[in-house]
Parts: structure tokens; C-alpha cells; sequence
């Protein structure tokens, strides 16, 4: 009786529960990297603060705008190929990974400008976790946009909604980092 | 996931935009002269609800409410733990 109760609440979960591990899995490692990082900030707030002022939040503010934009049309492309509307979907999908190319161009041009100022990983303590930290999500944005193209190829529906269900799991660590790292002054 | 009414991904989306760019803003009022504390609070609870957003709607956990309560508990705990270290470098300082 028990497992049947477990299924049920187990069939609940939208989508594939494999993604939901994955999910749950991701949101742990982040979430630890990201309490390590304001754990290790207490030993020194004013050396955090004036590294801080190094970034640019307006550039990931934007960056902000364009996962959540991107998050919309992969959502959106689920719906449309739910309704039979391919090829909308696949527009939908294609301009949802190249938001994503817009993401990593403007991240890209952050750590160019940190390595014209001279900043490395080693510079501070600060920067060892924001390389840590936003190097891996670009990581998962990388592997995203693979995702976002190869399921605007093999596009069954269930494909779409485990394909856009990653790219939403790398939109929703951007949400919770972007505020830790560049944001608490 | 499928069961997102267009209008309903695209209130979120807006809320979403709507939520950070009210982040970006307050993140500019820290040098302002306006309590840290109070500016941190804000930031983090934005956070929080950006994230609920993006479970709910996206995610499509409203479509199932006992994974989003617990989904959110954990989020909420996880931002007060955040907050709390966040707070306590005031203390250090």
C-alpha cells in the first residue's frame, strides 16, 4: 500500500523523474558552493566588498534577462509542439539556444575584462569562487544549448519537456548565484 | 509541464523580468545610505521568489502541489541560511 502511495506522489512530478534527480542534484551543489562562498566571506567582508566592485552587475543583470527570456521560449516550445505546431517549436527551441550563445558572449567578455585587469582565480579568495561558481553554470549553459539543438532535432514531445526542463534547472542556479555574487555588497 | 496556459508563461516571464530588474535596482541602493541589512533582506528574498517562479511555472510544479510545498521549503530555508551568513559578516566586520 505504501508503494502505491510513493507512486502516486512520484507521478505528480512533471516530466522524467531522472530529471528531477538531476535537478535536486544540481540545486545541491550550487546551493553548498554558493553557502562556501559566504561562509569563507566572513573571514574577510571588506576584501569580498571591494572585490566585488570589480564586476559588472549590469552585464549580469542583462544576462539575467536573457536565461529567463530564453527559459520562456524553451517553455513555450513545448506547448507548441504539444499543439502540432513543429515548426514553431523548433524556431522556438533554436532562438532559445542562441539566447543562450548571448549569455556565454557576455560572460565571455566579463572574463576578458578580468584578465585585462589581472584578476585570475588566485587574486583573492573572491574571485577562486566566482570563477568556481559562474564557470561551472556556463558549463551547464554550454551543455544546455547542445541540449536545446538536439532536441529541436529529435523533437518528441517528451524529449522537449526533459531537454527545456534542464535548461529551466540552469536558469533557476543563475536566479539564486547572480544575487549571491554579484549583488550582496 | 505541459499544462501552462501561454498566459500563464507569460505573466511569469514578466514577473520575472519585473523581479529583476526591481534586484538590479535595490543592489543600487546599497551605497545610498539605506541600511545593508535591509538591502540584503530584499536582494534575497527577490531571489527566492524569482526561484518560486521558475519552479512553478516553468518547472510546472503548480501542477503539483506537494513537490512545490516542498520544493519551497527547502528554497526558503536555504535563502534564510544564505541571509544568515550574509548578516553575520556585519557582526565580523
Amino acid at each position: 500500500m505504501s508503494g502505491g502511495a510513493d507512486a502516486s506522489v512520484l507521478d505528480e512530478l512533471p516530466g522524467e523523474v531522472m530529471i528531477w534527480v538531476l535537478i535536486v542534484s544540481e540545486l545541491l551543489v550550487f546551493g553548498a558552493g554558493l553557502a562556501a562562498f559566504l561562509a569563507v566571506r566572513l573571514s574577510d567582508p571588506a576584501g569580498f566588498a571591494e572585490a566585488q566592485d570589480h564586476l559588472h552587475r549590469t552585464g549580469a543583470a542583462l544576462n539575467t534577462i536573457v536565461l529567463i527570456s530564453s527559459g520562456y521560449l524553451a517553455a513555450r516550445a513545448l506547448q507548441w509542439r504539444v499543439a502540432g505546431r513543429r515548426v514553431a517549436a523548433r524556431g522556438a527551441l533554436l532562438v532559445a539556444a542562441a539566447l543562450g550563445v548571448v549569455f556565454l558572449i557576455i560572460k565571455g567578455a566579463e572574463y576578458a575584462d578580468k584578465a585585462g585587469q589581472g584578476i585570475t582565480y588566485e587574486t583573492h579568495p573572491f574571485f577562486t569562487f566566482y570563477y568556481l561558481l559562474t564557470g561551472f553554470h556556463a558549463a551547464h549553459v554550454v551543455a544546455g544549448i547542445a541540449i536545446l539543438l538536439l532536441v529541436a532535432w529529435r523533437d518528441a514531445p517528451r524529449n522537449i519537456e526533459t531537454g527545456a526542463a534542464f535548461w529551466h534547472m540552469v536558469d533557476l542556479v543563475w536566479v539564486l548565484l547572480f544575487p549571491v555574487i554579484y549583488l550582496l555588497a | 509541464m505541459t499544462d501552462m496556459t501561454p498566459n500563464t508563461l507569460s505573466r511569469a516571464w514578466l514577473a520575472l523580468i519585473a523581479l529583476s530588474s526591481g534586484s538590479a535596482v535595490i543592489a543600487e541602493l546599497t551605497g545610498s545610505g539605506i541600511d545593508r541589512r535591509l538591502v540584503g533582506v530584499l536582494i534575497v528574498g527577490l531571489a527566492l521568489m524569482k526561484a518560486r517562479v521558475i519552479l512553478s511555472a516553468y518547472l510546472g510544479l503548480s501542477k503539483a502541489p506537494t513537490w512545490r510545498r516542498g520544493f519551497n521549503l527547502s528554497l526558503a530555508l536555504f535563502c534564510l541560511l544564505l541571509l544568515g551568513l550574509y548578516l553575520a559578516s556585519g557582526l565580523t566586520a
